[in-house]
């Protein structure tokens, strides 16, 4: 993070991280664990910046897990800021607490490797098939005005069906 | 030392503190020596210590017992650091190190080796962090730590083995949450679960 903060003066000033900021106060998302990736840098700042806010940063994503669903025992709204190879990371923690338990939690997840974004085909090839295969239901806002009620909508539905949600973030919505 | 006689010696101690327990023996003793609705049991090898995280973060008041095992914490490590960081004052990690992978076979672990966890713990920021080799130092450990107000971390040594004749565990993982969750909301004052139909 540090080392990115000489580059976040020269970032564009898309709404992006701004819509996804509200629709998480519209949502009551209070409390976000964070494992930050480049494209998600300016979010994160938002994020942290923001008093609303508890942040709390991980060392390993399958951690966020456990900790959201702490913070859902003590009566708040949580989610997940990673990177989809974090999302692999995170699969146990997901299917033996988050899912076997019925605790809701939304998952925002940079989109690396999707159309037009170079960094981790490969990774980008099996975040889908992932989320299918853990039988989480995602979304993918590919336009501003998708962000606020994708993300919001899928907080709501979380709490409403006691399960993870997912948010893929590309890199276009994400302002990089 | 046997895990069991250790727990058996805080299970009055720690009066509502919600004990949040790793998948093996020690959920096990523990739901038999303080069955409560106070008590998670975790199915997600080594992830109690985050739970507990969780938890002590956003009930800044409450007592939150994690009781881990070496095997499980080994799996998740790297909740160490995080914990360091964040260092809830309430929050009170304790391991029991029996060298082994007692619930997937027995297998020797990296603690049985030259891995020292309070070592790790101390590295990794927590901001006490001790052993124990006797029944009576854990119980004053954990006493202490209750009383404390600061991040403690609690290793004791112990023999592998779950103690026999024990009452198996009747309540299902999501029966788990519910019975948390409204005891949380009981004793907290607060709401966990969202209202069933918000719109009716």
């Amino acid at each position: 993070m540090v080392s990115t903060s000489s580059a976040a003066v020269d970032r564009t000033s898309a709404a992006g991280p701004a819509l996804v900021v509200e629709a998480l106060k519209q949502a009551g998302v209070d409390f976000i664990v964070v494992l930050p990736d480049q494209k998600l840098a300016r979010l994160h700042d938002l994020l942290e910046a923001d008093p609303f806010f508890t942040t709390v940063t991980v060392c390993r994503e399958e951690e966020g897990v456990g900790i959201c669903t702490g913070a859902f025992y003590g009566g708040r709204r949580a989610a997940m800021l990673i990177q989809n190879g974090g999302l692999f990371v995170a699969t146990n923690a997901l299917v033996s607490t988050a899912i076997m338990y019925e605790i809701p939690m939304l998952l925002l997840v940079y989109y690396a490797g999707d159309l037009n974004d170079r960094f981790f085909p490969t990774v980008g090839q099996y975040t889908e098939p992932v989320l299918q295969a853990l039988n989480i239901r995602y979304w993918v806002p590919r336009e501003a005005h998708q962000v606020v009620p994708t993300i919001s909508g899928a907080a709501v539905l979380a709490a409403d069906a006691a399960r993870p949600m997912a948010v893929l973030l590309t890199k276009p919505i994400l302002g990089e | 030392m046997k895990r069991y006689d250790c727990l058996q010696s805080i299970a009055a101690l720690v009066g509502d503190a919600i004990a949040v327990s790793s998948a093996g023996g020690v959920t096990l003793e523990w739901s038999n020596v303080r069955p409560s609705d106070a008590n998670l049991r975790v199915r997600t090898l080594g992830l109690c210590s985050s739970i507990g995280l969780g938890l002590a973060m956003t009930l800044p008041r409450r007592k939150i017992l994690v009781l881990d095992g070496d095997g499980a914490l080994l799996l998740n490590l790297s909740s160490l650091p995080t914990l360091g960081w964040q260092r809830p004052p309430n929050l009170i990690h304790c391991v029991f190190v029996n060298g082994v992978y007692e619930a997937s076979g027995g297998g020797r672990n990296a603690a049985s080796a030259n891995a020292d966890l309070v070592a790790i713990a101390r590295g990794a920021g927590v901001p006490y962090a001790v052993w124990v080799e006797t029944v009576e130092a854990f119980r004053q450990e954990v006493a202490a730590a209750l009383d404390r107000d600061q991040l403690s971390f609690i290793a004791a040594r112990v023999e592998p083995g779950v103690r026999p004749g024990l009452k198996s565990i009747e309540t299902q993982a999501v029966e788990n949450k519910f019975l948390l969750a409204r005891h949380i909301e009981r004793t907290e004052g607060i709401q966990v679960l969202a209202p069933a139909y918000p719109q009716h």
